[in-house]
């Protein structure tokens, strides 16, 4: 009698492979999209800075930063941080505790904590002297492969005013992560939204990353050509100040040299560069940078001298 | 090598006095050759005429043609603004020609060519005639000197200075050098139609090995007015120091420059200005690391201004990298910038 189904019998079936369930990385913060392109960008440099910083103890450093510009900003920082003892990964300790005060009294605070596994609160205080810019908390939930983010930004009880910004991003799959962001807020008399979809595809030497909403758009593309040159293209459009701007960056890393060079060419008619060499024996790092507005005739230099 | 000496004077606040200490020194020609002996004894450094010109259109000036130290203008750090980059080329024995680059938030011209070309006949390691030096700008201004040796004692030398398509200076002056004496007889910007004219007369006598005193005086003369101003100088050398006094109807001006040792010269100096009725008084110091490649220079100053360049050869290439800032507390002027120097 053979099979009435007309099913093979076991065993002969070509074995279909389990379904590999590889889990999906969890994608980050989503104020990190940009972050690996943003990193080639050379920063501007203006004036001569002095930075010693000063390990105190395994959880407390300090620096402290001398600044003479020609535009008269406050000459001198301390920034001190706390690190505890909870260690998540390589990268984030919690809890820390972040301040940076300058000679004028203005102070930047940052406060991060662990409350559960994957939930993290995060609080930013923002001073100019002796008023308050910026009070902001945010909780952030870490899924296995998701991220969750409410932001309360400025909020004022007897002013009734607010800025609430939720964030979410989902790992599609191993290389593709999808999210959005909504921001609200809220003043006596007027409120209003802006919804942003974002999106990053994470390729093995590159990385593309687009933000697009009502308020504008931004993309952003790194790719990692070699060890040692990284290359950075960034577009931003914003519809509020209907301007837009392409920047062109590169990075190149010299170790044998203990060079970092990075470069600069904007739609602004910008270029710049930022040239960071180590000074071995001793711990000193000297940083010369220099950007050129040629639309607007504006040039500045400066040079800066880490210290630890 | 032959390099041209910043001239950084826009940077500076107004006030001769200020201006010139922002030149790092007035007294110092517009082209000194770098590596050469400049201290010669007794020898006439030629001031900048770009100042000694403008100013006395303005009226009678104290002008400070006499030997001022050269050791205290290299003492001084000079202005740094912006970023430089500087190529030197050596093309024959006989020519060099330097490219300049320079890239600052004054709007300054951003390129200049100084081409330079000494002679065959070499009077001493530090004096090559003819020398013919030029400078210039992408705006199309021209510095240039011309030295001449008329006969072994007798030198003259030219010096002509325009601004894009208009001359701004052109003097000519002849030297005479004796045994131990110096005299100088200098026209500037002598204008047969406009009747104007400017001549210097130096004297230089050395007294003692150490003493050298002497006078210049100064006469100008345009229609409708003509002045003349008389200084009284003095020069005395010791082993490790060198002390000088210029004294005249225009004002007072005072120099020390010590030797303290191998690696560190002091100097000081005092100016006093009866037109302006303006005093300034600097001081430097010049610290030198030769095992580090290192050259420090540092200014305090009456009126307020720290400055400091630091100067750094690195080995094994030619480059010499310059950092410098100056801070004028005063006015609250800050400026920094660094140079690049290849060759």
């Amino acid at each position: 009698m053979g099979n009435t189904l007309g099913l093979a019998p076991m065993g002969t079936l070509p074995r279909r492979t389990p379904r590999r369930e590889e889990p999906l990385p969890n994608p980050g913060s989503f104020d990190e999209l940009h972050r690996l392109c943003k990193d080639v960008f050379p920063a501007q440099m203006e004036g001569v800075k002095l930075v010693i910083n000063k390990v105190l103890s395994s959880h407390f450093q300090v620096a402290h930063t001398v600044h003479m510009s020609a535009l008269g900003l406050p000459g001198y920082h301390l920034h001190a941080a706390y690190a505890g003892d909870w260690q998540l990964s390589p990268t984030e300790v919690f809890p820390t505790v972040v301040g940076d005060m300058d000679s004028s009294g203005s102070l930047n605070a940052q406060v991060l904590l662990l409350l559960a596994e994957r939930l993290r609160a995060k609080a930013v205080f923002q001073t100019q002297q002796a008023k308050f810019l910026t009070w902001q908390f945010d909780g952030e939930y870490r899924g296995d492969d998701y991220t969750a983010t409410l932001t309360l930004g400025n909020p004022d009880l007897i002013g009734e005013s607010v800025i609430m910004v939720a964030h979410f991003l989902q790992s599609v799959t191993q290389r593709l992560v999808l999210g959005g962001e909504l921001v609200y807020h809220r003043r006596p008399g007027e409120e209003g939204a802006i919804l942003t979809l974002a999106g990053k595809y994470s390729a093995v030497h590159w990385v593309a990353t687009l933000n697009v909403g009502s308020g504008g758009a931004h993309a952003s593309y790194y790719h990692r050509a070699n060890e040692q040159v990284q290359v950075g293209v960034e577009f931003e459009a914003n519809t509020r100040l209907q301007d837009t701007t392409f920047s062109f960056g590169y990075h190149l890393t010299l170790p044998q040299a203990n060079m970092v060079f990075r470069g600069l060419v904007d739609s602004n008619w910008c270029v710049g560069a930022v040239l960071e060499k180590k000074m071995p024996p001793l711990p000193v790092t000297l940083a010369l940078g220099a950007f050129l507005n040629h639309w607007r005739n504006r040039f500045h230099c400066g040079f800066s001298i880490t210290v630890g």
